[in-house]
């Protein structure tokens, strides 16, 4: 999966961060009905707890739902991060989630969706 | 079946194109039905576990009807985590090994935090089926080479909330299917609720044996209790009571669910009427303390007697409403009595000895002063006399006869107080009415007391026109030397203490006011009790027995008057009795 930062200098972080929970808001839907609805969530705090060392930021989706992250949340807790930092770290959260998920169900769900959120990713871009 | 562990939009999709008839149509719901069905055959499978073990064996037939596999486990959160393996067979070491480290792997993914692979393996419990346990079984045998070749873990979902991890291994490749994940997912759920549900009921039990535990724990404690303890209903009627309160209670053949008040009416037991009120007192809400009741054979010595307490119990934490009863506590002082009694008793005859020789002191000294007064008259009444009467040895004889008078005059008022103890203790003090004028008592007491007091002005201020009153004279006397000792020993400066009497229509209001050093509030409460002092002061001691002013109101309150105190408003305080003209009964004798 390619990440966003390429050409990061002209996007927003409110821009950034919609692409990403756009790619986590599919997982979710792809996840949902096969695993349950919550799986995604604890997926993504599992992942933010992993990448939180390299990119400290993401500490906030530790404790919070990635569905409760409006743009007020990204001015509050995102103050001083470039849109390129911000891409890589979630770009990173990402692929932890996909690993998160192959460790779950192995080769069963994460290739296929992995292929979808990516062709969704470079769609934003 | 595959096609029925389709997402559920296909499902709603299948029931909105019913409509539609069509030989697919009728296919599918067929299909829905036999899902259902199956549905409901699992499910009954879970409703009807009662433990876990039995939850294992339901999940266990669900998952087989599905894939065959090598082990399923199921990881409980809490702390510590929980790991139960169910092998299909035997598993060698290292695929165990192997399974709980993709259990941990999984288990953090799922955020499950602080999880230690090495700590659940030392942890898990192998909950083999029972087939495997028979002996001569190919089936103990271990199989496999000990790698994993397919997994799949599963959240174990109850309300939104991941209560743990299903997880199936198998030593074969590509044993999971995509389309039966959906399956399996609600399989899992239904395992979720039954091990919640065993987890809820486990809890329960273990609360209910707590509760009864600690029941038994209280009734053994309220059995063992010295003290008689008993509890009431709203109504005063005793609910519940322990075989010390049982042993107390046995005369008065109490009734459960009768209120004391009523069994009082019509009860041969003297005291009961009183335990009916503390009860009554705690029921209004307010609490009883140290409430004396004997309860014994007035012909002992000391009866038995018991001090009891009660409070009112109110329902949960709310004070505001009415108690929901009383919780008693029935304490024996008997032989507390008993040995007040025997201490009465030696001082009462300490008190005798020491009376006769007090009397001899008295009546020598009265003597002595006597003659000396004579000598000076004499002296005086010699013409070649030229010294004046005062400078004359003699006088300065006489005055020291005064100060052994006065001081003999407060020691019998002390011995009197001690002789005077067991009487009002026991409630037999008598007194012996006579009619006299107070301001002559109160006049002789000044001048007596003032004699030995040289620091002390003592002022007598009479208000009253008519004085006469009929009251025992001695008692009265003992009641002003007793306030005047005292007013002097806490004025240790000197000063002025003023005696004032004023008529107050039917009674005589006595007024004792010194500059003293005053009463602290911290013994307002208890200055008119027994033996209380004044605590000394590190700069300064206050002697004294402390029966004083406890006599003191024990002679007043006979009379039916009242005795208070307050502090006056720069310094000092002030003592006030009242007496009654006449006595508001007629005394005998």
């Amino acid at each position: 999966m390619s990440p966003m930062h390429d050409n990061s200098s002209s996007v927003s972080r409110e821009q950034v961060t919609e692409a990403y929970l756009k790619a986590i808001g599919l997982i979710d839907e792809r996840v949902a009905p096969l695993l349950g609805k919550i799986t995604t969530r604890v997926l993504v705090q599992g992942a933010a707890r992993r990448v939180m060392n390299e990119y400290p930021f993401l500490h906030f989706l530790v404790t919070r739902p990635y569905t409760d992250i409006v743009p007020s949340v990204i001015q509050e807790q995102l103050s001083g991060v470039t849109s390129t930092e911000l891409a890589a770290g979630l770009h990173a959260l990402l692929d932890e989630c996909f690993a998160g998920l192959r460790e779950l169900t192995g080769d069963l769900i994460a290739p296929p969706l992995h292929d979808e959120v990516d062709h969704q990713l470079r769609q934003i871009q | 079946m595959e096609s029925s562990v389709q997402s559920e939009p296909q499902v709603e999709d299948v029931e909105s194109s019913t409509f539609s008839s069509s030989e697919p149509h009728e296919e599918r719901l067929t299909a829905i039905l036999q899902e259902m069905e199956y549905l409901n055959t699992i499910g009954k499978r879970f409703v009807a576990a009662i433990d876990r073990f039995q939850v294992h064996r339901a999940l266990l037939a669900a998952l087989r009807d599905q894939y065959s596999f090598s082990a399923c486990c199921i990881l409980l959160k809490g702390d510590p985590f929980e790991l139960f393996i169910i092998p299909s067979y035997p598993l060698s070491a290292s695929f165990l090994e192997a399974m709980v480290q993709r259990i941990a792997s999984a288990a953090s993914a799922l955020d499950f935090l602080d999880i230690d692979p090495r700590q659940l393996a030392k942890t898990a419990y192998l909950d083999a089926p029972d087939e495997l346990a028979l002996p001569g079984s190919q089936k103990q045998e271990k199989i496999g080479d000990g790698e994993i070749r397919s997994g799949l873990n599963i959240p174990l979902t109850v309300e939104n909330r991941i209560i743990g991890l299903l997880s199936l291994f198998d030593e074969k490749a590509s044993t999971f299917d995509t389309n039966l994940l959906q399956l399996t997912t609600m399989i899992a759920d239904y395992a979720a609720v039954a091990l919640e549900n065993v987890r809820l009921r486990e809890r329960e039990n273990a609360l209910w044996r707590q509760a009864d535990f600690e029941r038994q724990r209280l009734e053994l404690i309220l059995r063992s209790m010295a003290e008689g303890l008993l509890i009431t209903d709203a109504h005063g009627a005793i609910i519940s009571l322990n075989q010390s309160a049982q042993r107390y209670l046995a005369p008065t053949n109490f009734q459960r669910e009768v209120p004391l008040r009523k069994l009082a009416e019509t009860s041969d037991v003297e005291w009961l009427p009183r335990l009916a009120e503390i009860v009554d007192q705690a029921l209004s809400g307010e609490v009883a303390t140290n409430q004396e009741l004997v309860i014994g054979e007035g012909s002992e010595t000391v009866p038995l007697t018991l001090n009891i307490s009660a409070a009112p119990l109110h329902e949960g934490d709310s004070v505001s409403t009415r108690p929901i009863g009383v919780v008693a506590v029935l304490n024996d002082v008997t032989s507390s009595k008993q040995v007040e009694r025997l201490k009465d008793e030696f001082v009462s005859v300490v008190s005798h000895e020491l009376r006769t020789p007090l009397t001899a002191i008295k009546g020598y000294t009265q003597h002595l002063a006597r003659r000396i007064e004579r000598r000076i008259r004499k002296v005086r009444n010699t013409p070649e006399n030229n010294v004046p009467v005062n400078e004359l040895p003699e006088s300065y004889d006489l005055r020291s006869l005064s100060i052994i008078q006065g001081q003999t005059e407060h020691l019998e008022r002390l011995v009197n107080d001690l002789l005077d103890l067991s009487q009002v203790q026991w409630g037999k003090l008598d007194l012996h009415y006579e009619h006299f004028y107070l301001a002559d008592v109160l006049a002789e007491t000044v001048r007596s007391i003032q004699a030995s007091a040289e620091l002390h002005t003592l002022y007598l201020d009479i208000q009253a026109q008519d004085t006469s009153i009929l009251a025992d004279r001695l008692r009265v006397a003992q009641v002003i030397g007793n306030i005047l000792d005292n007013a002097i020993k806490y004025s240790p400066h000197g000063g002025k203490v003023t005696v004032r009497l004023e008529g107050l229509g039917k009674e005589f209001l006595v007024n004792i006011i010194d500059e003293g050093i005053g009463v602290s509030t911290e013994h307002f409460d208890h200055i008119f009790e027994r033996f209380y002092r004044v605590h000394n002061t590190a700069s300064q001691q206050y002697s004294g027995i402390g029966l004083g002013l406890y006599v003191a109101k024990a002679i007043i309150d006979r009379h039916g008057g009242r005795i208070w105190f307050s502090n006056n408003q720069n310094s000092g305080s002030t003592f006030h009795f009242t007496l009654p003209r006449r006595p508001r009964t007629i005394p005998l004798g």
